[in-house]
């Protein structure tokens, strides 16, 4: 390839970039399909992620959503008898292939779960720090660590002054936010929630959500919920997934918040987020 | 580039992972692991070489026949009396122990109010850890002489059975008493595991039962003990396997006779494997005489871990069926 | 229309209902006949007891069992018919098998403070059994060598078999090979081992070395066959208590499998950890036979693993029992009731730190 060429080539992708900036894919799922042993679990699910956008996978329970987050971060494999075709993308290359390790890619893409899992025998601070020593991971500045995290996450105020008290001590919805700060401390560039809010109550709900929006100008984030208003508010785009009795569950439509909740182009979509299901 | 071009399926396995400290880590638990495994068999080694020079002077009859006079030319030497003796005192212990802990269990479970099962069932434990050579001192100084007694009298009011024939007129040293040392360390062993499976009954039975007007003999009869009669089994045979291996307690309160005591339970004298080595090895004559016993200790081995084998093989069955 | 007033008094029923529980109420003949059933037999066992020289242990099993038995059969038959009679003659016996366990673990506990009480003093803690014969009355001597020693092989034991032990149940449910049933099983057969087979293969290997003699180690080896199979299947239940979530959030986190065992599963299961050392401990604190095997005896203060023979408080039991000195037999009294008390005081620590609720 001659420079020449090579220069037109990077003009033109410059300018298709600057058409799309903002539509950047950070992560993709293609053509994902999901065991659990023989029980096929989901079928053919094709999502893009955009960079720092909000993506909300709905659906009722049993559709394969939560077993479909933990494929973005391989967590799925720590299940005796996953199995799993097609590729999961983060920029560009498949987390999957052979010489990935799982280690780097859990780094990359963090995770939130249902239930606050913060790690008992540590205090709050090391709760935050722990990624850090998990991963064994170097970075300076620790108490500057701990301060922002904390404030991303909303928690900082309420904490600033027993930060070496038990974890266990804070409230469910506090919990929840050390987690998602305990997340943040190891930098990563996509954040899994597995519906963060389920446990809490509407106020720390609401706290959650604030944190959500303010950590989308820097990151991706993907996250499951069974409330169809917090996926209004909280997202840019949508993912409606769905599974027949006895049938691995599938993708029934998918696209930004507004057009799946205002304009549904399928009926079950329209009747699920009617609520007339799920 | 974004096309899919893995389409088959990919089993994934989480165990592998390439990073150096969790492969140390691996081996090391790994290793730990089978140290169980290498224990065995260095014991099933190591003693069953002992076997080897036991044989060849005696051949078969070392397990055949009951003599032990190391000093004689030729020395002759058989256990056979020590390995029956060993079963006699199991089965006598397991006669006195098994009705004992299945009421206890039954009373902890069925009839106890809560407070003093939990009590109870705490008083079981203590008795469990009571460590065999305080149990062969009280045995020696509290037990035999009410024992001594009570054997008097069944020899004079059930004599005419044979079991209970006392020649010599003494009443000390004898199964019956070594048997009964051995119920009381049972006890704890078997009435632990009756009581949880008593306790597992689902209520759901024990309210049909109810419900169609069973007596609570009826209840027990035709559900909780069928229900759990494996896992009462199972702690029947781990109890036995205790008693086979016991030697302290069983030493202080059994007369150790080279001639096999076949069911005389309250006539002194009987063997038992496990004190013959203990006694013997006090005033061992030499290294033929130590490894006749380290051969002795092989054949306990083999005797227990099969014994152990099939009480934890039963136990398990009932576990999977329950759950 | 006529204001309502309000009047307590038009609500008497519900405000002053008693909490009742029917279902409790017993038969009106069921207080009479338990008390006949239960009087009636100890009146004539005490009679029998006070007017004969039949021994009470007898009269107690003999007599008054199947009387009482009698007893309970009429008076269930009197107040629910006969189905009850069995029930009765079940709860009597389950009773009697409480009562004689009971009555067992009173005398042992009993005689062992009653007479070994006799036999203690602060020198008999710590002074050790040089000079001291076995009629050397009991102002002289102690078990301070006996107590240091099993200190000292228990110690050696735990160095050895609490690392296994854990790193074994680690195996089975953390890193979850395929061999895990195969592990377990292995485990299960060797907590079967006989003690006194524990010794002799200690024994064997001290024999056909050379390496070491009779000594604090080869006793603390013959202890930690023993004790690990304990300390593996508590650890083993202990760790499975730990909620799956942490493992799976510090996996989440970028952690290395090894990482999140040592940092976090571990750190969670602390206290059970503790509590199955403590219970390991007690299993072994007690056994006789290996030491007499593969420890043997020594009248000095032996602090050397590898020092040569070494006493500990069960051999020495075991020494003195049948002894025909009383103050040597006060001896063996003393330091049966010091070892019971070290006992109970493992088993009380246990039930401390298992209460302890993971995660918490």
């Amino acid at each position: 390839m001659s420079t020449a060429e090579f220069n037109t080539l990077t003009s033109l992708e410059g300018e298709l970039m600057s058409q799309r900036e903002t539509a950047e894919i950070e992560m993709a799922a293609r053509d994902i399909s999901v065991w659990f042993g023989k029980r096929k679990v989901l079928e053919g699910v094709n999502i893009d992620f955009p960079k720092r956008s909000v993506t909300a996978l709905i659906g009722p329970s049993g559709c394969g959503k939560s077993t479909f987050i933990r494929t973005l971060n391989r967590l799925h494999e720590l299940i005796p008898g996953a199995a799993l075709a097609g590729q999961v993308l983060y920029e560009g290359s498949d987390i999957y292939s052979r010489d990935v390790d799982p280690v780097q890619i859990r780094l990359k893409v963090g995770m939130v779960f249902q239930k606050p899992n913060p790690f008992p025998s540590m205090t709050i601070r090391g709760n935050v720090l722990s990624g850090l020593k998990l991963s064994g991971m170097k970075r300076d500045n620790h108490d500057d660590i701990v301060e922002k995290t904390l404030r991303s996450a909303g928690l900082w105020n309420e904490v600033k002054d027993r930060l070496n008290a038990a974890a266990g001590d804070l409230s469910g919805g506090q919990q929840q936010r050390l987690v998602i700060a305990r997340a943040l401390a190891v930098q990563p560039h996509v954040l899994l929630m597995d519906e963060p809010c389920s446990a809490l109550d509407p106020a720390s709900t609401l706290k959650i959500e604030e944190t959500i929006r303010e950590l989308s100008k820097e990151m991706t984030i993907i996250i499951v919920t069974h409330n169809m208003q917090q996926a209004v508010r909280v997202s840019d785009s949508t993912a409606f997934f769905l599974a027949a009795e006895n049938e691995p569950g599938h993708v029934v439509e998918q696209g930004a918040t507004t057009e799946i909740f205002g304009n549904p182009q399928d009926q079950r979509t329209l009747d699920y987020v009617n609520g007339r299901f799920g | 580039m974004s096309q899919p071009d893995v389409e088959e399926r990919r089993d994934l396995k989480a165990a592998a992972t390439s990073h150096r400290g969790d492969r140390i880590f691996n081996g090391i638990v790994i290793a730990a692991a089978f140290t169980a495994l290498v224990v065995l068999a260095g014991i099933a080694i190591f003693l069953g070489v002992q076997t080897i020079p036991a044989f060849q002077s005696q051949g078969l009859s070392f397990l055949t026949t009951t003599a032990w006079d190391i000093n004689t030319d030729p020395p002759t030497a058989g256990i056979w009396g020590m390995l029956y003796g060993s079963v006699l005192l199991a089965v006598i212990g397991l006669v006195i122990a098994v009705p004992v802990s299945i009421l206890l269990s039954i009373f902890m479970v069925f009839l106890a109010p809560k407070k003093l099962a939990t009590a109870l069932t705490n008083v079981i434990d203590l008795m469990a850890a009571i460590p065999s050579v305080i149990l062969g001192l009280w045995a020696f100084y509290i037990l035999n002489p009410t024992a001594e007694e009570w054997q008097q009298l069944l020899n004079q009011y059930l004599g005419w059975i044979p079991i209970f024939e006392n020649a010599s007129g003494n009443y000390l040293g004898t199964p019956f008493i070594a048997g009964f040392v051995l119920a009381i360390m049972m006890i704890p062993i078997v009435t632990s595991v009756t009581r949880e499976v008593l306790a597992r009954t689902p209520p759901e039975l024990i309210n049909a039962a109810e419900s169609l007007g069973c007596s609570m003999w009826t209840m027990l009869r035709f559900v909780a003990l069928p229900y759990g009669r494996g896992g009462i089994v199972g702690g029947v045979m781990l109890g036995l396997g205790r008693a086979l291996g016991e030697t302290i307690a069983v030493f202080f309160v059994l007369k150790i006779v080279f001639d096999t005591n076949w069911y005389h339970i309250i006539e002194s004298g009987g063997g038992s494997v496990a004190t013959l080595i203990v006694s013997r090895f006090g005033e061992v004559s030499g290294e033929f005489e130590l490894s006749l016993l380290l051969a002795a200790g092989f054949f306990l081995f083999v005797m227990t871990l099969v014994v152990n084998v099939i009480a934890n093989l039963i136990v398990a069955r009932t576990g999977r069926i329950k759950s | 229309m006529s204001t309502v007033v309000f009047d307590s008094a038009a609500l008497p029923e519900l405000q002053q209902q008693k909490i009742q529980r029917p279902w409790r109420r017993k038969p009106a003949k069921l207080g009479w006949s338990i008390a006949i059933a239960s009087i009636v037999p100890l009146v004539i066992v005490s009679a029998m007891f006070w007017s004969t020289n039949i021994p009470g242990a007898v009269l107690m099993t003999v007599v008054y069992l199947p009387l009482q038995l009698v007893a309970s059969g009429v008076a269930a038959w009197a107040t629910k018919g006969t189905r009850g009679i069995l029930d009765s003659v079940i709860i009597v016996n389950a009773i009697g098998a409480t009562l004689f366990a009971m009555m067992v673990l009173v005398s042992v506990l009993g005689s062992l403070f009653v007479r070994g009480w006799a036999a203690l003093s602060a020198h008999f803690i710590y002074q050790n059994n040089v000079y001291i014969s076995p009629s050397t009355p009991l102002d002289y001597g102690g078990i301070g060598h006996a107590i240091l020693g099993t200190f000292l092989i228990v110690f050696i034991a735990s160095l050895i078999a609490v690392p296994i032990g854990i790193a074994t149940a680690i195996y089975i449910t953390e890193v979850r090979g395929r061999a895990v049933p195969y592990v377990r099983f292995f485990v299960q057969a060797m907590s079967g081992v006989p003690s006194v087979v524990a010794g002799l293969f200690i024994l064997t290997i001290v024999v056909a070395t050379d390496a070491f003699s009779q000594s604090a180690l080869a006793g603390g080896l013959a202890y930690a066959i023993l004790m690990l199979p304990t300390v593996a299947r508590t650890a083993e239940e202990v760790l499975k208590l730990v909620p799956e979530d942490l493992r799976t959030g510090a996996l989440a986190l970028g952690s290395t499998r090894s990482r999140t065992v040592l940092r976090v599963v571990i750190p969670a299961a602390k206290t059970g950890i503790v509590t199955a050392v403590i219970l390991g401990i007690a299993r072994v604190i007690g056994e006789t036979a290996p030491l007499l095997l593969a420890a043997g005896n020594s009248d000095q203060t032996v602090l050397n693993p590898v020092g040569g023979p070494i006493a500990a408080i069960p051999t020495y039991i075991f020494n003195n029992v049948a002894l025909p000195y009383p103050d040597a037999v006060a001896r063996a009294w003393g330091s049966a009731l010091v070892l019971i008390i070290l006992v109970a005081v493992l088993f009380t620590l246990a039930r401390i730190f298992g209460r302890g609720r993971i995660g918490k």
